[in-house]
């Protein structure tokens, strides 16, 4: 408290030198806060916000990498918009994977949360070894092996003609099936929503749970009435951060289709299509272009829940 | 402690070298030129060149080769980015397709002047001089001269009773006897032969057999929506019958050996490049051999070109060009650089190293020098240089022909529909 006081104290001394020195003196007060952020403020700055203003300039340029770039005005955007057939289809492949793969990662994330939440024994190792997929997840090898699995003659149709008699289709290199499999592997790594799930369900009071009880309330109505809403925030969180993931997943197709985005653009999403633009085809300007887009497009995303999260998510302290 | 670190620098060369570069300003160090040299291949290729680099090491000691190597679908967009940044590497692998848009934009310094002073090439032939030139000027050496080629698991063929890819003349006969192996094949699941349909090499060979090309010599394009339709068609009737994969299975092919269809046992037949040869039988237990395409018609010519499976280029701002030539000449022109790199890039186009590195080679090596010697006499004129933005072809090519496979569209639109998003790509800028 007395610490407190002093420093506003000294806020008040400050605030009364002429403006010059106080400026100056607020510098002086908290330059080594400046120093410990150095590392961050460098980042920030040089690799995250001087790339991404150059981008915005470039995107209306056509750049080659090796030329110097050709100011265009708006012709990318408009090319994007008006004549770019695999923009729309990268756009129906990115957004079928992020309206599936989100609600699906989310409700997987939390019936796993649940079960966990019951007191059962080993629930740290439990918890390690449900966990272990979203470390491995985005890695190269496992996109490897999610080939092999759904391949025509990987493990999943193995067991289908095994289980019954049914001859499977190369499910990842069908045009038609190739998209789910990539679903499903974003709903296998539904490790770090699990972990705040459960810390979120640890978070509810017991006594509520007993108070329903006497009342006469079933595990249902339990549940409705007690977990979801109380859960909401945790909802909220986990529905944003995964809608950005989603939007920006990248890996599984690259590796899965070679960088191709095959067959028949089944696969391309729409970071995969900025890629090949930038790096295939060296447009950098028309790459940078359709990375703004997608910035404006996540950005809507994630304005529209927190506008919505005051109709639905349940703030309670 | 420093006694037994002199030791340990007297000891080992590699610390020797190190501790006097240290030492920065020693008068013999100041004449030592560091060069920088960028490759795409596999560790076998790795290997290879760091040896060259070791062993040219011993000719010129003053000159350091650091080497760089990454995957294909890595090595464009890093050579890209460090030649934006005015950091290219001094020797460039190049690729046939990408040396017109890095000579055309200046990054690739023309090597004219050196011809016969310090390059000693003349005995490559005028066809494999002229396939490093763009516009006119020399920009990258030929590594090692390649051309399309059908591998293939002899045996497999004739247990089915079917006539092998090496003694049937035309495609018709090719289509025949891929159906006949169809309906005798060994085993559930096992075709004839890959798709080639999406294949860009493949279809120029096609193309060329019947005197068109992907793209003329003003940059447009070659053929009509009727030949795409056609090669589509053949295709098509080829899967209908059985003698060559279904569609989702071609769609497992990532455009490499390992996930070729004859290296994961679902096909007797893949059309590649014969500079792959070491690596196809490395990972095939089945001894394969290697055919030319068929033709159009029995007289019909080959529609083969030799081309350069890779070209050796050095950097416009590179401080060290005549250096870096020095060390090219030693990969293409000496009998121990030659001898190290062996035919794991292709076989040299020098005729004379050619020769001596041909009675030091293994049987499979042997066989694709072989090859090459053999359809030498039949091959035509290298192809006029792509238009700009032509890269992008081979995946409109791969992306309508499995559109077809998979009886999304008909051959016949799949060929009007290739025509005009071929053209769509070369007019972009």
């Amino acid at each position: 408290m007395t610490l407190y006081a002093g420093s506003i104290a000294e806020e008040r001394r400050a605030a009364s030198l002429p403006k010059r020195t106080g400026l100056k003196r607020i510098f002086d007060r908290n330059i080594h806060a400046y120093l410990f952020l150095l590392p961050w403020l460098i980042g920030f700055f040089g690799l995250t916000l001087g790339p991404a203003l150059v981008s915005l300039y470039l995107s209306f340029t056509n750049y080659d990498l090796l030329q110097s770039p050709d100011w265009v005005g708006a012709a990318n955007y408009v090319r994007i918009a008006t004549s770019d057939p695999k923009f729309a289809a990268a756009m129906q492949v990115t957004f079928t994977y992020v309206l599936l793969s989100v609600p699906l990662k989310l409700a997987f994330a939390l019936l796993v949360a649940l079960a966990f939440n019951r007191g059962i024994k080993g629930l740290t190792l439990y918890r390690a070894i449900f966990y272990l997929p979203s470390l491995l997840g985005s890695s190269v090898a496992i996109a490897v092996l999610w080939r092999q699995l759904f391949a025509s003659d990987g493990l999943i149709n193995m067991l289908l003609w095994r289980a019954f008699g049914y001859e499977g289709p190369s499910w990842i290199s069908n045009p038609d099936y190739s998209i789910y499999t990539l679903v499903i592997l974003s709903v296998w790594q539904f490790g770090s929503p699990m972990i705040i799930f459960l810390a979120g369900l640890r978070q509810i009071p017991q006594d509520m749970y007993e108070a329903a009880e006497i009342d006469g309330a079933g595990k249902l109505r339990q549940f409705l009435r007690i977990t979801l809403p109380l859960l909401t925030p945790v909802i909220f969180f986990n529905a944003v951060i995964q809608t950005i993931d989603a939007f920006k997943a990248f890996t599984p197709a690259f590796i899965i289709s070679e960088g191709t985005g095959g067959p028949i653009n089944s696969t391309l999403f729409y970071t995969l299509y900025l890629y090949q633009e930038a790096f295939g085809f060296f447009r950098m300007g028309y790459a940078s272009a359709l990375a703004w887009i997608l910035v404006i497009i996540i950005s809507l995303f994630t304005a529209f829940s927190f506008l919505s999260a005051k109709y639905w998510v349940h703030y309670d302290d | 402690m420093s006694v037994m670190l002199q030791r340990r620098a007297v000891l080992t060369a590699g610390l020797a070298a190190f501790s006097l570069a240290a030492l920065g300003g020693g008068r013999a160090f100041a004449q030592a030129i560091r060069l920088r040299m960028l490759w795409w291949g596999s560790q076998e290729r790795a290997d290879r060149t760091n040896k060259a680099i070791e062993a040219y090491k011993k000719i010129k000691p003053d000159l350091t080769i650091a080497g760089e190597f990454a995957g294909w679908s890595d090595y464009w967009p890093r050579l890209a980015t460090q030649v934006a940044g005015r950091n290219a590497p001094d020797l460039i692998q190049m690729d046939y397709r990408y040396i017109f848009e890095y000579a055309r934009r200046g990054a690739l310094a023309p090597l004219d002047d050196y011809l016969g002073k310090g390059l000693n090439i003349a005995d490559f032939g005028t066809m494999n001089i002229d396939s490093g030139r763009v516009d006119g000027k020399l920009y990258g050496i030929n590594l090692g001269v390649n051309s399309s080629a059908l591998m293939f698991d002899g045996a497999a063929w004739e247990k089915t009773g079917a006539t092998p890819p090496s003694q049937v003349k035309t495609w018709e006969e090719f289509a025949e006897n891929t159906a006949k192996f169809g309906t005798n094949k060994p085993k559930p699941g096992y075709y004839a032969t890959a798709d080639a349909s999406g294949l860009e090499p493949a279809l120029e060979c096609w193309l060329r057999q019947q005197g068109k090309s992907l793209y003329t010599p003003d940059g447009k394009i070659g053929y009509d929506a009727a030949d795409a339709g056609k090669w589509f068609a053949m295709w098509a009737k080829m899967r209908e019958s059985g003698g060559c994969v279904p569609a989702d299975i071609q769609a497992l092919d990532q455009l490499n050996i390992e996930t070729n269809a004859l290296t994961t046992g679902k096909a007797a037949t893949a059309f590649a490049h014969s500079n792959q040869f070491v690596g196809y039988q490395a990972l095939n237990k089945a001894k394969l051999s290697l055919a030319a395409y068929p033709r159009i018609s029995a007289d019909s010519v080959s529609g083969h070109y030799l081309k350069p499976s890779m070209l050796l280029s050095v950097a416009k701002d590179s401080k060290g060009i005549a250096d870096a030539v020095g060390f090219i000449d030693f990969l293409v022109a000496t009998p121990e650089g030659v001898d190290i790199l062996g035919v794991e890039r292709g076989v040299p186009a020098s005729s004379s190293m050619r020769d001596q590195l041909a009675t030091k080679l293994d049987g499979v090596s042997k066989s694709m020098v072989q090859f090459i010697a053999d359809i030498t006499p039949g091959v035509g004129d290298l192809p006029p240089a792509p238009p700009p933005g032509a890269g992008e072809f081979a995946f409109v090519l791969k992306r309508i022909a499995e559109e077809v496979a998979f009886k999304r569209i008909t051959p016949e639109e799949g060929g009007s529909r290739l025509v005009q998003d071929a053209d769509n790509v070369i007019k972009r800028k």
